[in-house]
């Protein structure tokens, strides 16, 4: 019964195509026409404005004309003129239109921490080499506007600010760094933050400033001027104890004795040089500890404690030897044949030499090899020359007949007992008498 | 300076047309003897509007072209018309965009019409070069209220911008600026809101990010969402428009003072200063009416208009805005404006004290 009554209902046989109700019903936001005309730029761009999204509009597209310029301006022999605009990449452009437009209307709004989110997104998400300057650019922005959150007491400025530091590092400005960074330390101090990996800001921020103190001091170094990079290799030192990593420090100490050392104050030099090694040793870092040897035997060196020098190289290679490091065992037996070598204990120098000649052929290197070859032949010379000299001085014909023999062969034989030589070589020389 | 005229009395195959409605013509505009009106109120509006300037230029176009034996001679005539045609085009579409600055569109219409027709003998019915023409008939009759009529011109006019590829930014960007307000006007805002997003677009794209040419399409835009309930958004594009024109006035208030024998007129033309100042006076109004007034936006807005009135010369209304900016921004703390404004104070005093001593 029901279904009778249902189906004299009157349904019209085809859609009616005139009521106006069904065509003005269309979403909220429909687009014109010209959507499919235009380019996905305009496109982007005026949907942006038409949901009165303005300061998204202008900041994208200033963005975008500044790259356009960059790019006139640098040629088309540059690699710039072949790259490809984000305006002609929809992923990146829509990606944009997203975030700025989640920002603008979240700044409306009043919510700062929303913002900084949105634009930290937008800084992530563009992480390709061509696209840095974006990466750059938001987080620049994001600094700006993590500086007006003012609920969580700073911590949002202070990442702001950590990954601003990060920024210039990379592109080289170390001093604009310095200032991000001491400013992250600054808001970070006293504060028990974590970061995802459950380390402190605090920790972090003096972490990063150890790092651009060290490269601001590398450039005092390059110049020559001691003072100002030990004075800045001290800060760094000290920011390393703070951030509780027992290598930074190490590193850092190391640093400093190091710049002491060229400064000439060998005894600051050697102080950190020990903290250098027992931070090491600590850390049961062989490397590191034959390092530190080395270091503190340059600096032992210099100050002409020869007994000290030599002890300390041989630890060094004793060091080195116990962790299997060759490359650094090498190291050791030419430091230890060099410093041999110039006190004229030629003796012990050619030995250290020829074991440094071995270790280098059984590492196959071929650079190291040559120079212990040279070394050791030189080291030889030297202890050869003594005897020689003897020979040449005393005259009479055994000398002479020594020294004949050796022009002839070759080898060194002045030390050798005379009358083994006196048997061999008797009748050739009674040849040449007769 | 008008004579009868019976319309039986015409020579076979002439037909004699009202210059405003083209019906048949009873009367003849005695100056140029080539233009007839039906009746004197027609003749009247014409005359106020564009026939002033126009009446001895069209002497040349209209009346029967001599009889040349020569080619030559008949070209030389061809080419002097089409230069006389192009120069009335001219002259007609800039009667009419200053009668719309000013606000009288009834004005305007008669003009706006002439150079529509002027551009159609010399252009044809569907070049590109007869859309400043209709968009000058659309605003007109937008601003009559004949919104159907409007709607039609805008038609044609964006009919024949499809038909064009590689349009001009500046063509584009008035198009649509106009079909906003068409829309806006007929309460469709989804639509304004598109098309005075593409005016904003393209009047960017033709003449930068930071002109005030970009004003009037934020201010329109900001006017439908305020329509629509969205206050925030709104707020937020009349404090951008503010700003623009804060910059841009400060900007030519500098190009003053550097260089002496800059006019006015060539710092600000005739429709920019109406523009903003109808655009200034309507934001800085809304805000003094509006329950949490804010006092730096509204210093901002004094201030530009005590900048506009100086650059128009006209230092009493420069006087009465400074004063008003001066005491705003005093309770505004963060703003810079004090300097700026105390000096534009002491030279709109100065320029009065010059006027007076004349």
């Amino acid at each position: 019964m029901s279904t009778a009554v249902l189906s004299r209902q009157k349904m019209p046989f085809l859609p009616d195509i005139k009521s106006s109700e069904e065509r003005s019903s269309t979403p909220e936001g429909k687009s014109p026409k010209s959507r499919y005309r235009n380019p996905l730029r305009h496109n982007v761009y005026v949907t942006m404005l038409r949901q009165g999204f303005h300061r998204s509009f202008a900041d994208l597209y200033s963005l975008m004309k500044f790259w356009n310029e960059t790019r006139q301006a640098a040629g088309p022999d540059s690699a710039l003129w072949k790259a490809r605009s984000v305006e002609e990449q929809p992923y990146k452009l829509e990606t944009l239109q997203l975030f700025l437009t989640r920002a603008e209307a979240a700044s409306r709004a009043g919510d700062h921490g929303s913002v900084y989110e949105s634009q930290l997104a937008l800084a992530r998400f563009f992480s390709h080499p061509e696209d840095k300057w974006l990466s750059h650019h938001f987080y620049q922005m994001s600094l700006v506007s993590a500086r007006k959150i003012k609920i969580d007491g700073g911590k949002k400025e202070a990442e702001a600010n950590a990954h601003i530091g990060q920024v210039y590092l990379e592109q080289g400005q170390v001093e604009l760094a310095k200032e991000h960074y001491e400013a992250f330390r600054h808001l970070a101090a006293g504060r028990t933050w974590h970061d995802g990996e459950g380390r402190t800001h605090y920790s972090r921020s003096c972490e990063g400033l150890c790092r651009v103190y060290t490269l601001l001091a590398d450039r005092a170094l390059q110049s020559q001027e001691y003072k100002t990079a030990i004075q800045i290799l001290t800060k760094a030192y000290e920011m390393a104890k703070e951030a509780g990593d027992r290598q930074i420090e190490g590193n850092a100490a190391y640093r400093v004795g190091l710049a002491y050392q060229k400064a000439g104050d060998q005894l600051t030099a050697k102080r950190f040089l020990n903290i250098y090694m027992e931070i090491s040793k600590i850390l049961s870092d062989a490397n590191n500890v034959g390092k530190a040897y080395k270091a503190i035997a340059k600096s032992l060196e210099s100050e002409d404690k020869l007994t000290e020098t030599i002890q300390s190289l041989e630890k060094f290679a004793e060091v080195s030897q116990n962790s299997d490091q060759q490359q650094n065992l090498i190291e050791a037996y030419m430091s230890l044949g060099m410093s041999f070598n110039s006190r004229g204990q030629y003796d012990q120098s050619c030995q250290y030499f020829e074991q440094a000649y071995e270790t280098a052929c059984a590492l196959e290197s071929v650079p190291l090899l040559h120079k212990a070859q040279v070394c050791l032949a030189s080291a030889r010379a030297h202890r050869m020359l003594r005897a020689y000299i003897i020979h040449v001085e005393a005259g009479g014909r055994q000398s002479v007949q020594r020294l004949i023999s050796w022009k002839e062969s070759r080898q060194d034989t002045f030390n050798e007992p005379a009358h083994e030589l006196s048997m061999l070589q008797k009748g050739q020389l009674d040849s040449y008498t007769q | 300076m008008s004579a009868k005229l019976n319309p039986l009395a015409n020579p076979k195959g002439q037909k004699k047309l009202c210059e405003i409605c083209q019906k048949p013509a009873h009367i003849q505009c005695t100056r140029c003897r080539v233009t007839f009106y039906c009746n004197t109120e027609h003749q009247q509006a014409d005359w106020v509007s564009i026939h002033e300037k126009v009446c001895q230029l069209l002497i040349l176009i209209r009346k029967p072209a001599p009889f040349h034996a020569v080619q030559a001679d008949r070209d030389k005539q061809r080419n002097e018309i089409r230069r006389r045609q192009e120069e009335l085009i001219e002259i007609s579409q800039a009667a009419a965009r200053r009668r719309l600055s000013e606000g009288s569109h009834q004005e305007a219409l008669p003009a706006a019409q002439f150079s529509l027709r002027c551009a159609m003998d010399v252009y044809g019915s569907s070049a590109i070069r007869l859309v400043p023409s209709y968009l000058l008939m659309a605003e007109a009759s937008m601003g009559l209220g004949k919104l159907v009529q409007a709607k039609e011109y805008l038609s044609l006019a964006e009919w024949t911008v499809v038909q064009t590829p590689n349009c001009s930014n500046n063509t584009l960007h008035q198009l649509h600026r106009n079909m906003g307000r068409l829309y806006a006007a007929t309460g469709d805002l989804e639509e304004a809101l598109w098309h005075l997003a593409e005016d904003v677009f393209y009047a960017t794209e033709g003449f930068g990010l930071d002109s005030v040419v970009t004003c009037q399409g934020y201010f329109l835009m900001a006017n439908v969402f305020l329509r629509q309930n969205k206050a925030d958004i709104a707020n937020s594009i009349y404090s951008e428009v503010a700003r623009k024109w804060h910059i841009h006035l400060t900007r030519l208030l500098v190009q003053k003072h550097t260089q002496e024998h800059v006019q006015a007129e060539q710092l600000l033309d005739e429709g920019q200063r109406a523009e903003a100042e109808q655009t200034l006076r309507t934001l800085l109004e809304a805000q003094e009416q509006s329950s949490k007034p804010q006092l730096e936006q509204s210093a901002i807005l004094a201030h530009c208009l005590a900048m506009l009135w100086y650059l128009s010369d006209c230092s009493e209304k420069a006087l009465e805005f400074g004063r008003k900016a001066m005491e705003l921004s005093q309770q505004v703390s963060e703003l810079n404006l004090s300097d700026p404004i105390k000096a534009l104070l002491e030279r709109a005093e100065e320029s009065l004290m010059v006027v007076k001593t004349n």
